[in-house]
């Protein structure tokens, strides 16, 4: 890799311009990802959001190339650090995983090899990108696991995955994916696997983990709160299309888009208990036969004639939102 | 009879022995040659009642037991000791036969919408399987066909629904057709286990709403299992914490949320993430994990991970005591509230 050259202030970590990622299926195109866009400065989280089959974690996987056939990138450009990934050779993208972007996986029990120890797992990451010695890479994995909070760490280095409960599995995975100080953290529902107690553990030493190495990450979630409580910016998709966009804040507080309201409204709100939860009423349309113009009007309270007609694009709306709505909400309303 | 509970509770245990064959389970170390007989301490003595129209939540975390005790009390398992009475019937040592007719009370709604459906069944067969099993006569078993279009509808799906299989549904969809099928025998309980969790938020609502318009419609008495307490806030009246096979509080919903006693209902409650971060959220932060049911702690099963534990813990146990205004507690720190001072 060229040297690191400072990079400018205004110029984001990574980039998506228009990603469109598209699987051939027996049963049609599958548009997964269709036309997303967004930025992360260094140092941020920003938090994916959507609902099963929204296209998120496609975006995660498009990032790092890890889009198998039928699945492919059709078009759009990922740039990190200027360099576009979507036109990336395997090798050079090998050298990028794991070392300047690196993932976290939903499952711990399942993204672990369980015919290794752990130690030689994270072992694998730093032989691959960094020219320590035996000796410094062993130290450096010890001082890893302890900083996720595994005591006799030298000893559990010697330990399978099997031999660890599913949140000690977790922080295994998040001390591999931190190893080789990545600029960029790709989480895809990382605590969605796990209970209340530990999963608030986890978030905490995420957050402190990313400060510490001033790194920035992308959370892929279905779980608002989680995100509420962790991102600085929030993107909402549906369909596989970007719904809206903004600082957590202003999205949790006052969204634009419906979708965005109905999501928000869906979660049991104890300090304000209703008889009964606003639901968005309806299923998520099937994603090959999408309706024309705005994919989210058969489900949508607002909708009108011109919801049917004009496919809504990205415009920017009260504080720092931009929303894709035709009739999008005022601050304050419901 | 009015003063029946729907469900009462006793001293309810389930102990599984794990371990396998003879071979397994032998063993020789410093401590000489010995066979093992490991058992899985599931539930370890619960007890709680739940009224006519009244939805008590049991939450807790991943092997706390909350499920072992709806299985156990839907009889898919048969209780070690204690008592189950259902509208005041004793149904703890019911064999099949006799299991039959309680059904007609008692039906059980699944997590996993996709596993607790036959792929095989169209939907109207599989509503209107308890309802055969119930109804013998050939007179009433007639009127079926339309008792299931009219549960169809009840649920949100409609006729031309029923002669569809499982897998031309979605998710929230296949949960209805879970909701027709316990509703089929108009139960007067109705026990939960996780319904929701398997489902996105927007449909998650969706089938909360449905469950709470049932329980208006007809009634119900809901056992409601949970780990996720924003679901369980706005649905019960009453919540059950549940720990390693123990009830550590059991509280109406307001005072639980409000006014929680015991150090785990606090650090869990502390935990939940919330979408409005809320300004003056107790801070109990747990370390470590849950103990291993084969190996429970001695004393209160919750002091390894407790910020409050003293010596007291570790050689007795605490049991469940009335604090006043319905709430209970098993937590010695009731007896000695100054310890808390940390």
């Amino acid at each position: 890799m060229t040297i690191t050259i400072e990079t400018q202030t205004d110029q984001p970590l990574l980039e998506l311009k228009d990603l469109r990622t598209h699987f051939h299926t027996f049963a049609g195109v599958v548009k997964a990802v269709n036309g997303v866009s967004f930025k992360i400065g260094a140092g941020e989280i920003m938090g994916l959001v959507g609902e099963s089959g929204g296209g998120k974690s496609v975006v995660g996987f498009s990032i790092l190339g890890l889009i198998e056939s039928p699945g492919k990138i059709e078009g759009g450009e990922i740039l990190f650090d200027g360099e576009d990934l979507a036109k990336a050779s395997d090798e050079r993208l090998r050298e990028i995983r794991g070392r300047d972007i690196s993932m976290v996986f939903q499952d711990p029990m399942t993204s672990l090899n369980p015919l290794h120890t752990v130690g030689d797992q994270m072992d694998e990451v730093l032989r691959l990108h960094s020219n320590l010695d035996a000796d410094a890479r062993k130290q450096a994995c010890i001082k890893m696991l302890e900083s996720v909070g595994i005591s006799q760490a030298e000893e559990r280095l010697k330990a399978y995955p099997h031999q660890f409960s599913g949140g000690m599995r977790q922080r295994v995975v998040i001390a591999i994916a931190m190893l080789a100080q990545p600029r960029l953290i790709i989480a895809d529902e990382p605590t969605t696997a796990l209970d209340v107690t530990i999963q608030s553990q986890i978030l905490k030493l995420m957050r402190q983990q990313i400060a510490d190495n001033g790194a920035s990450m992308i959370l892929v979630t279905h779980d608002l709160a989680v995100v509420s409580e962790m991102a600085d910016h929030i993107t909402v998709l549906y369909c596989g299309q970007v719904v809206e966009q903004g600082k957590t804040r202003d999205i949790i507080e006052s969204p634009s888009h419906p979708y965005t309201r109905g999501l928000i409204d869906s979660i049991p709100d104890p300090t304000d208990r209703m008889a009964r939860l606003n639901q968005i009423p309806g299923n998520v349309p099937d994603i090959r036969n999408l309706p024309k113009g705005c994919n989210f009007r058969a489900r949508c309270p607002r909708a009108q004639d011109l919801c049917a007609e004009q496919e809504p694009t990205l415009k920017p709306q009260h504080n720092s939102l931009v929303s894709a709505c035709h009739f999008p909400l005022q601050p304050g309303e419901k | 009879m009015s003063n029946t509970p729907m469900l009462e509770v006793r001293d309810l245990k389930m102990r599984f022995p794990i371990g396998g064959g003879l071979l397994d389970r032998m063993r020789l170390d410093k401590k000489g040659f010995r066979i093992e007989n490991p058992v899985v301490q599931a539930i370890n003595g619960v007890s709680f009642k739940i009224e006519p129209g009244e939805v008590m939540a049991l939450v807790g975390e991943s092997g706390c037991g909350k499920s072992t005790v709806a299985k156990t009390i839907a009889r898919i398992y048969s209780p070690t000791g204690g008592d189950i009475l259902i509208d005041g019937e004793n149904i703890s040592d019911y064999g099949f036969s006799e299991m039959l007719p309680v059904r007609a009370k008692m039906q059980m709604i699944f997590q996993d919408p996709f596993a607790s459906l036959n792929p095989r069944q169209k939907v109207r067969d599989i509503v209107a399987e308890p309802l055969l099993e119930q109804t013998k006569d050939a007179k009433s078993q007639k009127d079926i066909p339309a008792e299931i279009e009219a549960l169809l509808a009840k649920v949100g799906l409609n006729s031309e629904h029923a002669g569809r299989y499982p897998h031309q549904f979605s998710g929230g969809q296949r949960q209805r057709i879970g909701i027709a099928r316990a509703l089929s025998v108009r139960p007067g309980l109705i026990i939960a286990d996780e319904p929701v969790s398997a489902l996105d938020v927007s449909i998650q609502a969706q089938i909360l709403n449905l469950m709470m318009d049932l329980r208006d419609e007809f009634g119900l008495a809901y056992l409601f299992i949970s780990h996720d307490l924003s679901v369980v806030h706005h649905i019960a009246d009453r919540v059950g914490v549940m720990y390693l096979g123990f009830m550590v509080e059991n509280a109406p919903r307001d005072q639980l949320f409000s006014k929680p006693k015991h150090p785990y209902t606090r650090a869990l409650l502390s935990a939940a993430p919330s979408i409005k971060p809320t300004r003056d959220k107790e801070e109990i932060e747990l370390t470590g994990e849950v103990p291993s049911a084969l190996n429970l702690p001695s004393g209160c099963c919750f002091r390894t991970r407790c910020p409050f534990a003293w010596d007291r813990c570790a050689k007795e146990r605490p049991v469940l005591k009335d604090v006043g205004d319905g709430q209970s507690v098993a937590c010695h720190l009731t007896d000695e509230p100054e310890r808390e001072v940390a």
